[in-house]
């Protein structure tokens, strides 16, 4: 109750009024400065109080409380002052925005009562409770000093301070309506709203704040006073201490005072508490999430990152704009000179002389000695330039081939195949691929050419037959039956498919299946295949790229059992996915390296949270369209980007200079990153990732407007190769793996 | 084939991945010591064909920017003695 507290202080006001004057005297020239109300005081050092603000006291005497002045009677004064910087609440008061240096009336009040409040130096808005402080004040002076430690504690807990100096203990908390001292049925309803708040509010407060606050009163001195927000007994604790405090006090009249002031106040607080309440539902769910989870480095991260951004806001005065320069902290300078452009590097003769094979194809012979890996890299110039035919099929499938790889098949017909594959010895044969074979592989081929006998793929362990539109179930049956040492099976868009294929698929390699792709395959229900995706033991890579049935539930009943394995978890276009899946994800797949959530778009920045606590390994990460903030992101990167090869930020348009920070501190081994339409990323920002991120070797911008010459030729990376500017080709960009180009 | 032998530039030599890290480990092999590398499996005319290579991209990057003509019967071979010298 405010009469413990008042208490308090005209108790201890004997001891520090002396102190006090003295510090009055000594320091004349700081602004606002903290008094201790009492009737001497407030009389006495009203006037200086007034013309001067303290800027931190808090600074001067750590612990002193006594030495603390608080001054409530500045308003009036100050208001001119302050006045531009200050918030109009609702209920007339005005609530002084931060800015450095600057403590509105009863700032001071706050900084010390912040500490009281929740041993959170929070941002405090300074409430100015202008007029009628000073009436009030004026009106008792006897009492004033407890109606001041009313109004103070009321300021303080209704105002954030600014912690000018000190470095901004950036947790937010608005409005700290706690009112520990008097307002009692309003003080409990707001502390326990407060601490909701607090709960909310991301992390643990910052611990570089030193405790700058100084103590007002008794009763602050026992509160805890460590950077501890996430207390709600502190608030109790508080509050016992007060009313302890108060039982000693027998002045039944101060009591009365305060009582009374509560209640006049009490419907002031009651429009907050609204306000508040309001949002308190909203992010119920948030609220139970963040008490369960212990705050981490990620939410650390993100509250430094918070504040600092509010910090700069408030220094300004304006609102964030557009104009990101303005607020980037980031200095980056493009090169002046051109002596580091590199020479033009030669086309290397092995890729010349693939190019006249190509063109040759027909002329080839035979492709005996030629390595797989060569193999593979002429078919995939023959088909994109679509000659690839019959003939080098055969060459291909001739002898006793241990790879046959042909990413496209689209024009290969039914009979082609069945010859080709007729008398095909596939005893070696270890990797197939026939994608796009929809034209050429319904069921009945299967059993004469790849299935005519039971042993007939003894050695194959990766099949990859996307695209196959016309194999069922029967068919699928057929080949895996023949086929026993499968490690890896792609089987997207395979629309024919059930999920009697994936049990059959369960039973024949439930032991050494180590890949499954299922994207786009319609007919299967992530619901009936729950089972027989169980039962996948060694189960590492897992795609399931725009099924709708995948859903949180289901998924989290798969992580559970198998995310101990999963490497590689590609979900994109899964929007029924929400946080809490990621956060099933995190919880559950510490050895994932390989996660794909673009396109789903319900996540918000508590998945990073998640991400950045519980899945350390992650090398390739791919967002696009995920609506996550800037702080977030950064702070992700900060925490747990260490690992990052490629990342993909497309279209997660709030990325921005926080970001670009992050990947340019951590990020030494990062290779692709893509910022496709992410505008707010400057000429600055994106110079100083590419010339910290050493191991950059592409970077995507298509959709980047804002980017200039100024970055594209006054990068200072000799090896990075920027896709998607204007009028740049591209096409011939579009491998499987760009980083091996 | 046995018995050919070719002279060139040892940085004309290096566009080479493999022939420079023969000529430049460590180790005191009798390649870096005697500037000498031998391929049993190149033939000649490859070998002779990749020589030229080697000059044809040394000028290339030095601004002379003109085009390498591949005798079609040489591309397949070549190719893979290329892959070979990582060149």
């Amino acid at each position: 109750m405010t009469m413990l507290r008042s208490r308090e202080i005209s108790s201890a006001s004997g001891k520090p009024r002396p102190k006090r004057q003295s510090s009055d005297i000594i320091q004349p020239s700081t602004p606002a400065r903290k008094q201790e109300p009492g009737a001497h005081s407030l009389d006495g050092s009203s006037p200086p109080t007034n013309t001067f603000r303290r800027r931190s006291p808090c600074l001067e005497s750590l612990n002193g409380f006594t030495d603390k002045e608080v001054s409530i009677s500045v308003c009036s004064k100050r208001k001119s002052n302050v006045g531009e910087r200050f918030l109009s609440l609702r209920s007339g008061k005005k609530v002084a925005k931060r800015c450095d240096g600057i403590e509105a009336s009863g700032s001071e009040i706050d900084t010390r009562k912040s500490d009281v409040d929740l041993g959170s130096e929070g941002k405090k808005v300074c409430v100015d409770l202008v007029e009628e402080e000073t009436n009030i004040v004026s009106k008792e002076l006897d009492n004033s000093g407890d109606n001041a430690l009313v109004r103070r504690i009321v300021n303080e807990e209704k105002g954030k301070t600014v912690m000018d100096e000190v470095e901004d203990s950036c947790q937010v908390k608005d409005v700290e309506m706690k009112c520990v001292e008097g307002c009692e049925k309003l003080s409990s309803s707001v502390s326990r709203r407060k601490y909701t708040r607090e709960e909310k509010a991301k992390g643990i407060q910052v611990v570089n704040l030193s405790p700058p606050i100084t103590r007002v009163g008794v009763e602050e001195m026992e509160i805890d006073n460590s950077i501890d927000i996430q207390n709600p007994p502190e608030a109790s604790v508080t509050e016992s201490a007060v009313n302890d405090a108060l039982n000693q006090n027998g002045n039944g009249s101060r009591n009365q005072h305060f009582r009374d002031f509560a209640e006049k106040n009490a419907s002031r607080f009651a429009r907050f508490d609204a306000e508040m309440e309001e949002e308190e539902e909203l992010s119920d769910e948030e609220v139970e999430q963040q008490v369960e989870d212990w705050p981490g480095p990620f939410s650390t991260a993100m509250k430094i990152m918070k504040d600092r951004e509010e910090n700069t806001i408030l220094h300004d005065g304006i609102p964030f704009s557009s104009d990101i320069e303005r607020t980037s902290p980031i200095i980056w300078a493009p090169r002046r000179s051109d002596s580091f452009t590199s020479p033009p590097r030669a086309p290397s003769l092995q890729e010349l002389s693939m190019r006249v094979l190509v063109k040759n194809a027909d002329a080839i012979t035979s492709l005996d000695y030629v390595p797989d890996a060569l193999r593979v890299k002429l078919c995939q110039l023959l088909c994109d330039s679509r000659r690839m035919d019959v003939h080098f099929l055969d060459l291909l499938v001739r002898g006793s081939p241990t790879g046959i790889c042909v990413p496209d098949c689209s024009w290969l017909t039914e009979e082609q195949f069945t010859q080709c594959f007729n008398n095909c010895d596939t005893s070696n044969l270890m990797v197939l691929q026939l994608d796009q074979c929809g034209r050429c592989m319904p069921d009945y081929v299967l059993p004469s050419t790849l299935a005519r006998s039971p042993k007939n793929l003894p050695m194959l362990s990766s099949l990859s037959l996307s695209g196959a539109c016309r194999l069922s179930d029967v068919g699928l049956r057929a080949l895996v039956s023949v086929a026993p040492a499968i490690t890896s099976i792609n089987l997207s868009q395979c629309s024919l498919l059930t999920s009697s294929s994936i049990d059959m698929l369960s039973d024949s390699l439930g032991s050494v299946l180590r890949e499954l792709y299922l994207n786009e395959c319609q007919s299967i229900d992530l619901n009936l295949i729950l089972t027989a995706l169980k039962k996948f033991e060694k189960l590492e890579v897992l795609s399931l790229v725009d099924l709708p049935s995948v859903r949180g539930r289901l998924l989290r009943e798969f992580v559970t059992a198998r995310g101990e394995a999963l490497k590689q978890l590609i979900l994109t276009y899964s929007v029924k996915l929400t946080d809490s899946s990621v956060k099933d994800i995190s919880e559950n797949c510490p050895n994932l390296s390989v996660l794909d959530l673009a396109n789903v778009c319900k996540l918000t920045d508590c998945s990073l949270g998640y991400l950045a606590n519980g899945c350390q390994a992650l090398e390739k990460l791919i967002f696009c369209r995920n609506s996550f903030s800037d702080e977030a992101v950064a702070a992700f990167v900060e925490t747990s980007g260490g690992s990052l090869v490629e990342l993909s930020l497309n279209n997660v348009k709030k990325v921005g200079h926080n970001t670009a920070l992050a990947l340019a501190k951590l990020s030494e081994k990062l290779q692709i990153l893509d910022v496709s339409w992410c505008r707010d990323m400057s000429d600055n920002a994106l110079g100083y990732i590419v010339d910290s991120c050493s191991s950059l070797k592409v970077l995507k911008v298509f959709g980047c407007t804002q980017i200039t010459d100024a970055f594209v030729r006054g990068h200072s990376n000799p090896n990075v190769k920027i896709l998607g500017l204007k009028m740049d080709p591209f096409l011939d960009q579009l491998t499987k793996n760009l980083a091996d180009s | 084939m046995e018995g050919f032998e070719f002279i060139i530039d040892r940085e004309v030599a290096m566009v080479s991945q493999t022939i420079r890290s023969m000529l430049t480990s460590p180790g005191g092999f009798s390649e870096s010591k005697d500037g000498v590398v031998t391929f049993p499996d190149i033939s000649t005319t490859i070998l002779e064909k990749i020589c030229q290579y080697f000059y044809w991209s040394l000028q290339y990057s030095r601004g002379k920017e003109t085009e390498f003509h591949i005798e079609p019967e040489l591309t397949l071979e070549l190719m893979m003695a290329a892959n070979y010298l990582h060149t």
